[in-house]
């Protein structure tokens, strides 16, 4: 029981560099108080986001993956928050058919200014990966 | 060592071999695979889709464990098999006939600890096939025949409520002994059916590799015959053929990372497939086989020539998985026939 | 009805006057009933073609090699190839031509249409004959007629159908130069997706048990990428022809290397192959169902490409190889795509 209680879910969070990454930062600036357990992946834009980038972080062992990028239509490149929509949303619906818990994987939008939306995006993540301890199902096994 | 076992009492016979974990055929998403024997064995089995060459030689085979922490030695541990003992029911002579052929690979010059390990713990029971169990077997073409007992410990016949029960090697004969009074002794009739059943089985038509034994020689002048293109025309280059083969055994060595700080991973053995497009793929971006024809030769010239230079047979059992399974028809048969009659 | 003959006229008459430089159909194969891909260069040979109800195979994989070998050997091609095209078939080769794989006058398109049946499924037909090994298959109205060793065995094609063909929605190839076969278009014989559909009111771990199973029984043959006519990548993420390995490459390059999927067939490794090639062909696939006959270990591959397909009718309206110049699923997008996932 204490085990499940210490257990740390630990994030894959690609974050776009020209909003959430910023916003991460805003976050750190600000001193808001959210859970250490995303590890940050600057991307140029999320829809450079490939399905496979989230396949292989579950592969290596990562509790659940996160997508942030720029709310619709403050993407830098114009469109790519557009097109990462349709990827995210397949990528998705596709671990959720084979039987991935949907709250291994989250989408969000926040922009720069939006510290305190990266903090609570975490927070709830953390708090709704806890309950569905390590995930062990795209985990490759350490078979020897 | 020949005797008689009631049909029904197999699952007894099973039960029996207490120091063994015992596999047999089961029916299984559609098709028949090598299974631990839980409850009833079925052995009304045609032939399985993979070969028994797992058990021997598994898709995947860690060598060893590596790890090297800054400022030490690398540590390598060396991880062989466990050694659990099993025996496989319901084994085709076909697939029989492919454990001498990778025994010679694996023993002959070098020998492989891994599969050797795997080798000494496994006893093959085999049941002859009363007819051919598929329209593409072609046993006979490449020395082998429905009623063969190469490679096996022990061999079935079924004749109808019981099986004649035949031991080949002292294995075999231990396993026999463990069944106790279960086997009884075989009577004369018993015998004389045998004798009438393995004929009718051998004389059972099928499929037929015209000139098995000039192949070796035709094959050889036949290297650079535009056949091959032609006839490799439809291959996909995927690995059914080979992967379901009971000879096939090109293997690929990868390092598996699992760690990079401190670095740690295995070293782990794979099967590999000369029909896949990178089978031969130089670092440079050459690939001495760069198309499907020069794939599909090396394929069945290793079978029919190359094997049979090094060790005096064909290393095809006539099985037929690759016939049957191939998703657009390139048959060995039709292969071998037509490059051999196309040389004077 | 379809005549066989008229399709061999046709061959026979393009290539006698050196319209096309091959046409790809289906001939008799060496091993019995099933039929197997030709490749008819001259006009006598063009009597070797044949259609039954074991053209089970898209041929516009062999558009596809083609291309290969012509980009290999730096040589134009030429002359056009012809193609024998089902319904499944002819999306395809959209899919192909609106990805600029190859232009459109470099194929020559033999629609056939599969009016009332499609093909068969020979893992259904072997439950049906009991161990009976029939030698010829052909069609017959509704029904299909298999040749055996006992004498003539009819079947009710629904009976022994591939689930494709049953839940086909076009099982016409809109796209061709010359078709035969009448329109049946609407004719489906059941609910579209309905397998599908099926499996998908069980449970999140009750699906996670059936898939894992699977899963962990792929043996990486990788048959389904190779029959694929979409998998045309020259580079495949599981193939491991990319990272040059010298005496010189240390250790820790090694262990750098970026390696998305192991060669070994465990369970997550099987997993990021399998998945990752559904979602290569989301938009892509046109359910001509090679992956899900051609797996010698009867995984239900189609079924990874089916919930693709119907994610991207539902949710974005978009119907794979409906036009050449349309746009690909995801490299387009409509203002109104669904986001309420999104956070």
């Amino acid at each position: 029981m204490s085990e499940q209680q210490n257990y740390e879910p630990r994030v894959v969070a690609f974050l776009c560099k020209w909003c959430s990454s910023a916003g991460s930062d805003l976050a750190g600036v600000s001193r808001i108080q959210y859970p250490p357990n995303a590890t940050p992946i600057t991307v140029p834009c999320t829809g450079a986001v490939s399905p496979m980038y989230i396949l292989s972080a579950f592969n290596k062992g990562a509790d659940g993956v996160l997508v942030s990028g720029c709310h619709i239509g403050d993407c830098h490149y114009i469109e790519g928050n557009f097109l990462a929509r349709r990827k995210m949303q397949l990528i998705m619906q596709l671990l959720e058919f084979i039987g991935v818990e949907p709250n291994r994987f989250r989408m969000s939008w926040v922009s720069a200014a939006e510290g305190a939306k990266f903090a609570q995006v975490i927070t709830d993540f953390v708090d709704d990966l806890k309950p569905l301890g390590p995930q062990e199902k795209l985990k490759k096994a350490d078979r020897i | 060592m020949e005797k008689i076992l009631d049909k029904k009492r197999i699952d007894d016979w099973i039960a029996a071999l207490t120091d063994w974990e015992v596999l047999a055929p089961a029916l299984q998403d559609g098709i028949w695979t090598y299974k631990p024997v839980s409850g009833a064995a079925r052995l009304d089995h045609p032939n399985t889709r993979q070969s028994p060459k797992e058990l021997t030689f598994p898709q995947r085979e860690i060598f060893f464990s590596f790890e090297q922490i800054k400022g030490e030695p690398p540590k390598l541990t060396q991880i062989l098999p466990k050694e659990t003992r099993h025996v496989v029911f319901g084994v085709r002579s076909c697939d029989g006939k492919g454990v001498p052929r990778m025994d010679k690979v694996f023993t002959d010059h070098v020998e492989d600890t891994y599969y050797t390990t795997r080798r000494k713990n496994v006893a093959y029971v085999g049941l002859a096939c009363n007819k051919p169990p598929s329209s593409t077997c072609f046993c006979l073409s490449v020395g082998g025949s429905p009623v063969s007992t190469d490679g096996l410990d022990v061999q079935m016949t079924d004749l109808g409520d019981r099986y004649f029960v035949k031991a080949i090697t002292e294995t075999g004969k231990a396993l026999m002994k463990a069944a106790g009074s279960l086997l009884a002794e075989a009577a004369a009739a018993d015998q004389k059916q045998v004798k009438q059943v393995h004929a009718d089985a051998v004389a059972y038509p099928q499929r037929k590799i015209n000139d098995p034994d000039g192949a070796p020689a035709k094959l050889k002048a036949s290297f650079n015959s535009p056949l091959w293109d032609e006839m490799a025309r439809a291959c996909i280059g995927c690995g059914i053929c080979t992967f379901l083969c009971p000879t096939c055994h090109c293997f690929d060595i990868n390092d598996e990372v699992q760690s990079k700080a401190p670095l740690k991973g295995q070293r782990v053995r794979t099967w590999d497939n000369c029909q896949f497009p990178d089978f031969t793929m130089h670092s440079s971006g050459h690939n001495p086989r760069e198309n499907t024809g020069a794939r599909l030769r090396q394929r069945v010239n290793h079978k029919f020539q190359y094997f049979h230079e090094n060790f005096g047979m064909h290393q095809c059992t006539g099985c037929g998985r690759c016939v049957s399974e191939c998703p657009v028809g390139i048959d060995i048969v039709a292969v071998v026939n037509k490059v051999t009659e196309n040389v004077g | 009805m379809i005549n066989i003959k008229d399709i061999r006229d046709t061959a026979r008459d393009m290539l006698a006057k050196g319209e096309v430089r091959t046409v790809i159909g289906y001939r008799r194969g060496s091993r019995g009933m099933p039929a197997e891909p030709a490749f008819i260069t001259s006009p006598e040979q063009a009597d070797e073609l044949i259609w039954d109800p074991t053209c089970y195979h898209n041929l516009s994989l062999y558009l596809v090699h083609d291309r290969k070998i012509s980009a290999h050997l730096q040589k134009n091609s030429g002359l056009p190839i012809a193609i024998v095209a089902k319904g499944c078939d002819a999306r395809s080769i959209v899919v192909l031509m609106q990805e600029h794989y190859f232009k459109r006058e470099d194929v020559y398109i033999i629609g056939v249409s599969c009016e009332g049946t499609g093909v068969l499924d020979e893992r259904k037909l072997a439950s049906h004959l009991n161990g009976v090994q029939p030698t010829l298959a052909a069609f017959d109205g509704d029904d299909y007629v298999f040749t055996t060793a006992e004498g003539e065995k009819r079947l009710p094609a629904r009976e022994v159908m591939a689930d494709r063909c049953l839940e086909c929605r076009i099982p016409f190839p809109k796209e061709h130069n010359l078709v035969f076969g009448d329109d049946k278009t609407g004719r489906q014989l059941a609910e579209p997706f309905a397998a599908l559909t099926k499996f998908e009111e069980q449970g999140n771990s009750e699906r996670w048990d059936i898939w894992s199973h699977h899963f962990d029984r792929c043996m990486r043959c990788f048959a389904c990428r190779s029959v694929c006519p979409m998998c045309y990548c020259d580079e495949c993420v599981v193939d491991s022809i990319t990272f040059p390995v010298t005496q010189q490459t240390s250790a820790a390059e090694k262990a750098d290397r970026v390696r998305w999927i192991e060669r070994s067939a465990m369970r997550s490794e099987n997993i990021t192959y399998l998945m990752t090639r559904a979602m290569h062909l989301a938009g892509r696939c046109t359910d001509c169902g090679e992956c899900d006959r051609a797996c010698p270990v009867n995984i239900p591959i189609r079924m990874l490409n089916n919930k693709m397909e119907r994610e991207a009718r539902e949710k974005f309206g978009y119907e794979p190889g409906a036009s050449i110049g349309g746009p690909s699923l995801v490299a387009s997008f409509l203002d109104n795509d669904p986001g309420d996932f999104i956070r």
